[in-house]
């Protein structure tokens, strides 16, 4: 290495003196997005003495490169292996590679393409009623009576776990306010689960699991010795955490824009094999998992700038998914655009959502049910988000569904 | 721009140019071949790309990651020695003349 490009001699990422996730950041992180995103490449955000990164490029190479940006430290915002902040690790998503390659070796084989395939049916027959049923009322509130109402039935089932909806709602509170920092929206969340978290740790043990569903065979996997022993809890709790609030939240994005985009919906009107791009296209637009932490591996240079070793990086993958070094007319809910794979809303490189088939076959199944049935969807009011530190999710989405004559 | 052929389940035979630097499942989709699906975009969640590498091109092929190899073991069809998921197969100079038999099933 040439003295000129020694990272000693490299600019540090200029500072960014933001809260990301303040109240009026979270309700509307777009101006912080781009803030972050023309400031630099790298920016430091001296509030919780981390880097963050919001252009495409850097997000990717973060979030993907192991080697230099582990996720052993966890994927949120404290690290895990530090005192105060200790925990024990998700056996899955907080391991770097060649240890997660067997791991999610072992989950591909409980998840795989034709298992999830084998639920088609069942998503299909639940989606047609719960569709019939909110068409049947004309206006509704979309998240709890359509979105909520067919997800929280078929991903409990084919998972094998009974929690009651609240306990769902008030759980991924939780867990998506606790990978952003320790401020006042974590701690009345935590107030709020402390009630059933009893309740909650029982739901994901062995003798919890209903016969058939693939929480069972996490459990049977891990005495065949695929996972290592005392896991398949941990790995059970991470669906949970993982699967149930991103899918909600991205269902109900591709609805809001839906509803407010009428040229949009016409398009999937007249082909509804367009809804698979609608969703891409809504989880680009408003990315449900917000950001992602990765830490430091030794002193590193990305895109020129000096990191210091053992640091956190947070990811927006929400601001990197408008990236118009990336995406032309990033802000245009355009449903041909055909993102998939390339937006980074279900992370990217090893760690990529694994249970994105059983998402994409919720999304296709209930939106399917629904443009079949309604001429249009309208907006029946203003849709209200929800304030969670790493969530971007609708509280409330008044829509009016007009039924095809 | 390398030539690639994909032959279909029924036997027809379809002719792209590729650019260097494209995956065959994405130039398949543009094209709007039908038998590969592509659902995840590449991201080896779905295996629904599967081609099988006809003869004298499997070792120019880019070598089998654990990702693939663990997805190919969860092909519609079934797997193959000459199976890869063509989100994984980014055209090179070296692959011109390529010809890949498309999986059937997919799905």
């Amino acid at each position: 290495m040439t003295p000129s490009t020694a990272p000693s001699r490299l600019p540090e990422p200029p500072v960014l003196d933001v809260d990301p996730f303040s109240d009026e950041n979270i309700e509307n992180p777009y101006p912080f997005h781009e803030r972050l995103r023309e400031t630099a490449p790298v920016v430091f955000i001296p509030k919780y003495g981390i880097y963050a990164v919001g252009r495409y490029e850097e997000v990717r190479t973060v979030m993907s490169d192991y080697a230099r940006f582990t996720s052993e430290g966890g994927i949120g915002m404290s690290d895990i292996r530090k005192p105060g902040a200790w925990r024990t690790p998700s056996p899955i998503t907080e391991v770097d590679p060649p240890r997660h390659t067997k791991i999610r070796g072992a989950m591909t084989k409980v998840l795989s393409p034709l298992v999830i395939r084998q639920w088609r049916e069942h998503f299909a027959a639940e989606a047609e009623a719960v569709a019939e049923r909110a068409v049947a009322r004309g206006e509704i509130e979309a998240v709890r009576e359509l979105v909520e109402a067919f997800v929280l039935k078929v991903f409990p089932d084919v998972l094998g776990v009974d929690m009651p909806r609240e306990n769902f709602v008030a759980i991924g509170e939780m867990n998506f306010n606790q990978i952003g920092p320790n401020n006042e929206l974590l701690q009345k969340s935590l107030e709020r689960v402390e009630p059933i978290l009893d309740q909650y740790q029982k739901s994901f043990q062995r003798e919890s699991m209903l016969p058939g569903g693939f929480g069972e065979k996490i459990y049977k996997a891990e005495d065949a010795g695929d996972f290592d022993k005392g896991t398949a809890g941990v790995q059970v709790r991470s669906f949970l955490r993982a699967g149930v609030d991103t899918t909600i939240a991205g269902i109900g994005h591709t609805l809001n824009l839906l509803a407010s985009n009428p040229g949009e919906w016409a398009k999937v009107k007249a082909d509804p094999a367009k809804l698979r791009g609608a969703f891409d296209e809504a989880i680009r637009l408003h990315s449900p998992s917000q950001v992602m932490f990765r830490t430091t591996k030794g002193e590193q240079v990305l895109s020129g700038l000096r990191l210091e070793d053992d640091t956190k990086i947070a990811n927006f993958l929400g601001a990197a998914n408008r990236d118009q070094r990336k995406f032309a007319d990033p802000e245009r809910f355009d449903v041909e655009r055909e993102t998939a794979g390339i937006h980074l809303a279900l992370g990217v490189g090893h760690h990529i959502c694994i249970g994105q088939m059983i998402a994409r076959l919720e999304a296709e199944c209930i939106l399917g049910a629904l443009v079949r049935r309604v001429e249009r969807i309208e907006p029946a009011g203003a849709p209200e988000y929800r304030l969670v530190n790493t969530l971007r999710t609708l509280e409330r989405l008044p829509l009016r569904l007009v039924r095809a004559a | 721009m390398p030539k690639v052929t994909f032959i279909n389940p029924d036997e027809s035979r379809i002719e792209l140019d590729i650019p260097v630097g494209t995956s065959l499942m994405r130039a398949a989709t543009a094209h709007g071949i039908d038998g590969i699906v592509g659902d995840c975009g590449g991201g080896l969640t779905c295996a629904t790309c599967h081609v099988l590498v006809e003869d004298g091109y499997l070792d120019k092929m880019p070598a089998v990651q654990a990702n693939e190899d663990q997805m190919l073991d969860f092909t519609a069809m079934g797997r193959s020695p000459c199976s890869r998921l063509s989100c994984q197969l980014v055209v090179t100079e070296d692959m011109d003349g390529l010809t890949v038999r498309i999986a059937d099933p997919q799905l």
